[in-house]
This record gives C-alpha cells, structure tokens and sequence, in this order.
C-alpha cells in the first residue's frame, strides 16, 4: 500500500492550484477594473485609488506571512497543494484542521496523520473541508444583493449616522480580538501593548512629521515591531 | 414594459452583484477538484456513510456560524469586498483591516461611495499581495519548514493576533474612544466567561457596539 503523501502531493493537485489560484485573481483584477472606474466616474484622484489598493496590498503581507507559518504546520498530514489550496481560498487554518479531524472521525480514525490514516481516510478529510464551506459561499452568492439593499435603503437617509454606524460595527467585530490578549495576560497581553505603542508612535510621526506616506505602512510595521517583541520577551514570560 | 434608466451608481452596483454572482459559485465548484480528482483519477472516495456523515457533522456547525457571519459582515463590506472576502477567506484577521486602515489613508469615510471604492480596491490589493506571497511560500515550503519552527520564531508567530489587533486598537481608540468603550467592555465581559464560541460573541458584541453608538450619536457625542 502506497503512502498517502505521495498522493496528496501529486504534481496534478499542484496544477490544480494554481488554476484556482488565477481564478482568484481573476476575480480580484475584474472588481479592481470596475472599481478604479467607479472611482474615476467619482471625481477620486489616480493616487487615491492607487494608495487605497497598495494600503491593502502592505496591510496584508505579515497576515500573510502567518497563513505561511499555519501552512507549515499542516503540510506534514496533508501533503502540500490540499492545504495551499484551503488556505488560499475560503478556509483558515483551525477552520481546516477541524473539518479534517471531522472526516477522520467519520472513518473511525482519531487524529490527523500517523498510522491508520490511509489514503481514504485522507480524502474524507478533503471532502469534509470542501464541504464545509459551501454554505457560507452560496449565502454570500445569493443573498449579498438583497440583503444589501435591505441595509442600504434604511441608512441613506442619514449620512452622518452612516458612517458612525459603519466604525462602530468594525468596532463590534475588532473588539473580541482585541479583550482576548488582555484576558488572557503574558506574552499576548504584551505583544498587544507593543503594538499599540508603535501604532501610536507611528500615528504622532504621520501628523507631527507631515509624514502621511507613512500611513499605508503604519499596520504592517506595528505588526512587525510586535512579533519582534514577542520573540525577546518569550524567555520571561515561559 | 417600462425600462427604467440605470443611475451611473446603481449600474456599477449591479455590475458587481453579477461578477460576484458568477465568480463566487465557479470558484466553489473549483475547490472541489482535489477530492473529484482523487475520487476520479485516484480512484479513491471514503464509503458513502462515512461521507454523508462527515458533510452533516461539519454542515452542522458551519450553517449557523455561516449565517451569523454573513450577517455580521454584510453591513460593514462593500458587495464586491464581500464576493472578494468570501472566495478567499481570512476576512476578520486581513481583509477588515486592510479595508478600514485604507479607507483612512486614501481620506475617505466608511460607508460612503467614494469608501466603498476606496475599500473594494485595498480588499483587491489584499488578495493579490496575500496569494502571491502564499505562493512563494509553498515554492521556498522545504526551506521555511525549517527555519520558522526554530524556537526563537516559533512566539513571534504565535502572537500574530495580538501583534495585529494591538494597532487597531491604538488606531480605534485614538479617532473614537466612546465609540471604542461598549464593544471592548462586552468583549472583555466574554474574555472572562470561558468557552463562548466567536460565532456568538461576535455579533453580541457588534449589537452592543451599534447599540451604544446610536445612543452616542443621539446625545451627540459621536460625530463622523
């Protein structure tokens, strides 16, 4: 009997990867075209809209950098292309690593990998993580249109409202990751005052310096800094 | 029939409905290739049983959390952020925040027109920079398994939520602490009760945070 691995790392699941990698893309690259436009027909200035997608684009490298290090550590179990494609598309890593378990369960195996998990057991794993995400994929799909319509009609009435609503709503979702650090005390709590700290340094530099070029970095070198702090502060806190 | 005449704004809001409408289920059908290859080419598919209790089991937990969070994230991403967030995943973790910090550094408030371009475009620049560097990661995969579970990284890595949320917070809190107040002092309230799935705690928290942002509003002490 074959090893599993040598399946799940096939070459033909690596070109699957990367078409669905340029489907994704492809996606992205037709609302950034329709997007820009939109911009444009707004009376929004080229460096504004430019600035808007290179913000983002910086924004999400160190997140990024994490969903590589989530990857590492499920490529032992999985072979390489299963979790590049769920991690790049839809999924997350505890998301995964729990549909996997699921499908290994079906099978009456109890943990990812090691012995008994054979090739089978691998593909109720694969199906079980595919499967999952169906439903938030076709909610999105069918009902962001009405659903938007629905929100957007009571709030058009009262701009100012609006956009208060809008911050208060990131708030709402923020703030839970943000409490879990400061309940949870240590290292989280510190790397949490870190990052604060050099986001509010970095705020004092953009408005006291004029240096508003700084902004778009300002996330990614908060994160930076941060995890630079959590490595030299582990050996006190373990 | 009448035809109605499209206002400029309405006619790029349905654009984005129809791509997002047909790109959101292609794509779906796409990441089922690695079990119908496996399946069809491999010749290798678990027993039906097994199957149809797996796609329940994980059916069960995903359609409540599934409709909670759409809900959540409806109102605060623009149509196109949502078909975007929704094909390639992490959205509370990089695609809110990249959305918010653009929307401040291009000058431009959320929920308006010129913020729902603004965060469509940095949402378009997440998923380009984030699948291109995750590519590079999986090409360098050897190398990097090694070098980031070296114990000196393996913390840094581990802090990655605290390393992110820490700025948003200085960032929030800086433009609006009253607005801030609410949403922290429930979401510290369920820090301290154990074992409250997010799927619950989240959207508790955005109720209380809209909630008390209405009051402040009223009393006029939240202003845009």
């Amino acid at each position: 009997m074959g090893d599993y691995l040598d399946i799940a790392n096939d070459p033909v699941f690596f070109a699957c990867g990367a078409a669905i990698i340029l489907f994704v893309l492809g996606q992205a690259a037709l609302f950034t075209r329709a997007a820009y436009r939109e911009g444009r027909r707004l009376g929004m200035e080229r460096r504004t809209l430019w600035r808007s997608f290179r913000a983002g684009a910086i924004s999400s490298a160190v997140p990024a950098l994490a969903v590589i290090v989530a990857l590492v550590t499920m490529v032992p179990v999985l072979g390489v292309p299963v979790p590049w494609i769920r991690l790049s598309v839809i999924g997350s890593a505890p998301y995964e690593l729990m549909a996997a378990g699921i499908g290994a369960k079906t099978m009456g195996v109890n943990g990812l990998g090691g012995s008994g998990y054979t090739a089978e057991v691998f593909a109720a794993s694969v199906w079980v993580m595919c499967s999952g995400s169906i439903w938030s994929v076709l909610l999105v799909a069918f009902a962001t249109k009405r659903l938007k319509k629905r929100v957007s009609g009571s709030l058009d009435k009262d701009p100012a409202w609006r956009n208060v609503l809008m911050n208060a709503a990131f708030l709402g979702v923020f703030s839970i990751f943000i409490a879990d650090p400061i309940v949870r005390g240590g290292l989280p709590l510190a790397t949490l005052g870190a990052s604060a700290l050099i986001m509010a340094l970095v705020g004092l530099a953009v408005s006291r310096l004029k240096a508003e070029w700084l902004r778009e970095f300002a996330l990614a070198l908060s994160m930076i800094g941060a995890m630079g702090a959590a490595a030299l502060l582990a050996p006190l806190f373990s | 029939m009448i035809t109605k005449a499209l206002s400029p704004a309405e006619a790029y809001e349905n654009r984005m409905h129809l791509i997002g409408r047909i790109t959101l289920p292609v794509g779906l059908i796409l990441t089922f290739l690695p079990p119908l290859i496996l399946w069809l080419r491999f010749g290798i598919l678990p027993p039906g049983k097994s199957l149809l209790e797996g796609v329940v089991g994980i059916s069960s937990v995903m359609i409540p959390v599934s409709i909670v969070e759409v809900l959540t994230f409806t109102p605060i991403l623009g149509s196109a952020a949502m078909y975007m967030s929704y094909l390639t995943g992490n959205i509370s973790n990089m695609k809110l925040p990249s959305a918010a910090l653009a929307m401040e550094s291009a000058g431009v408030l959320p929920g308006t027109k010129e913020g729902d371009v603004a965060s469509t475009l940095a949402i378009a620049g997440s998923v380009f920079a984030s699948e291109l560097i995750i590519v590079l990661g999986v090409l360098l995969i050897a190398p990097l398994s090694a070098r980031l579970q070296t114990p000196a990284l393996k913390p840094a890595f581990e802090q990655v939520l605290p390393a992110l949320f820490g700025a948003i917070g200085a960032y929030y809190i800086a433009k609006s602490w009253k607005l801030a107040a609410a949403p922290l002092a429930v979401a510290l309230l369920f820090g301290f009760l154990p074992g409250v799935p997010t799927a619950i705690s989240i959207p508790l928290c955005g109720l209380a945070s809209v909630l008390a942002a209405r009051f402040l509003y009223r009393k006029g002490l939240a202003k845009a």
